[in-house]
């Protein structure tokens, strides 16, 4: 009778022992038991994409062949655009760097692109992360920038073999420097909780006093290279009014972040091909 | 038997609808809508199973969604053994074989995952109305989709017993 009673404890018992071996263990055995359980997840994630990719493919060999013609012009049509912009960028860059030896400035970071697929978005209340196509066996590092066509899409917070995950900069948990473009004052940036109605949103502090914003000209958020992360002047959004902040010193005020950052499908990762070494004592 | 063969069965069952809903929660990223179903995961492995074999079903499927969800590994852990022996401890007041009173207990555990959930991890945003916005529309589109998914989910866990020819009753039966 005694033992039937005890009994009902069981999973209670079996509940606070779990809690002080979980409380005990080390966290080397918690990390391996996270990229175990990962690593098992991620074929499934990584074959569902490269289905998706085999519907588009079979899709696209469904149109008619004056349809594939018509986007051949058009592809035609941008390719020559872009190989004009490349050889003007490659002028520009020589100029760039003729006046940098002139002044004798420093190098800056450059960055090698590694475009990765987007293979789930998971964005919530409480984190707002995509998991990307590309992990260690490209050689992604944490905290490598992500961008896309409108600007930056976030940081990568967790590299795995074949997958990697975005912290989104709409994530309550993101933060980096920024300045408004054509004003080299840093400010900071940060994302907040999004309401999940409407684009997403951020929100910007420590902006100068005599910064003024109206909805007519919003004032554009760049990044900046103060961070280390992201090369300076991509776009991270447009702010439409700037208020007081929570000192009275500095202005603060909302960011609205491009709506695409919802949908992405593709976005280049920036491997720096120069890190910067902790350990060095280089300013 | 040191494991029953329906842990098994259960964690594989568990696994497909933690894909299954973040599947359609990639799908949807662009919409309001975010599912957050993994109450159901918990109930019928603690009203069907024996301690042992309850408790490694659990706690795996428990890994298994702190790996895939964002945060701190352990922390879904943790609320599934919690809920999973409160569940467990008073079972025998519960008829598994129906899915009536599993369905209710999913969605009781579900709220009590998501407030969890919402509670520790909001620290400064619990002051934020756009973050409670967002909690109570998860809510409700949640358990809105668990009104078809739960009861599927039980029927489906019930058809793959009878499939792999295993034990279809629970250990404990309930109290008439």
């Amino acid at each position: 009778m005694a033992k039937r009673r005890l009994d009902k404890f069981k999973p209670i018992v079996a509940l606070g022992v779990f809690l002080v071996a979980w409380w005990l263990i080390p966290l080397g055995a918690k990390a391996f038991l996270k990229a175990s359980f990962t690593e098992f997840q991620a074929p499934a994630w990584v074959a569902n994409s490269y289905l998706e990719d085999l519907e588009g493919f079979w899709a696209r060999r469904m149109h008619s062949k004056r349809e594939l013609e018509v986007a051949g012009q058009e592809i035609a049509r941008a390719k020559s655009y872009y190989q004009f912009n490349a050889q003007r960028a490659a002028t520009l860059q020589a100029e760039v760097e003729r006046l940098e030896r002139i002044l004798n400035l420093p190098s800056r970071r450059e960055y090698q692109y590694e475009v990765a697929r987007v293979i789930r978005r998971d964005l919530s209340a409480w984190w707002q992360h995509l998991i990307l196509r590309k992990g260690r066996d490209f050689e992604i590092p944490v905290g490598a920038a992500v961008v896309f066509a409108g600007g930056v899409v976030g940081r990568v917070v967790e590299v795995n073999a074949f997958t990697s995950r975005v912290e989104l900069i709409s994530s309550p948990n993101f933060r980096m420097a920024a300045q408004f473009e054509g004003d080299p004052r840093p400010v900071v940036y940060e994302g907040v909780a999004q309401s999940g109605f409407g684009d997403p949103v951020g929100r910007v502090s420590d902006a100068p006093q005599d910064l003024v914003a109206n909805s007519r000209e919003p004032l554009q958020l760049v990044s900046t290279q103060l961070g280390g992360t992201f090369p300076p002047g991509l776009v991270i959004g447009k702010v439409a009014w700037l208020e007081p902040g929570n000192t009275g010193i500095f202005q603060a005020g909302e960011v609205a972040l491009d709506p695409d950052l919802l949908s992405l499908h593709e976005v280049a990762i920036l491997v720096p091909l120069n890190p910067i070494e902790m350990d060095s004592n280089a300013p | 038997m040191l494991l029953d063969p329906r842990a098994i069965i259960m964690f594989g069952a568990n696994a497909l609808l933690l894909f299954l809903m973040q599947m359609v929660n990639s799908a949807m990223a662009a919409w309001p809508p975010y599912l957050f179903i993994l109450g159901p995961m918990i109930v019928l492995p603690a009203l069907y199973l024996r301690h042992q074999s309850y408790f490694l079903c659990t706690f795996l499927s428990g890994l298994g969604v702190d790996a895939s969800m964002g945060g701190p590994f352990g922390f879904f852990t943790t609320l599934f053994l919690m809920a999973g022996a409160l569940i467990f401890t008073f079972r025998i007041r519960f008829r598994a074989e129906h899915n009536y009173h599993p369905i209710l207990l999913g969605h009781v555990t579900n709220i009590f995952l998501i407030l969890s959930i919402s509670i520790f991890w909001g620290g400064d945003l619990l002051n934020i109305s756009s973050y409670w916005i967002q909690i109570l529309s998860t809510i409700f589109f949640s358990h809105l989709a668990m009104l078809v998914v739960a009861p599927w989910f039980y029927s489906l866990e019930r058809q793959l017993f009878q499939i792999c020819r295993v034990e279809t009753e629970p250990e404990d039966l309930p109290l008439l």
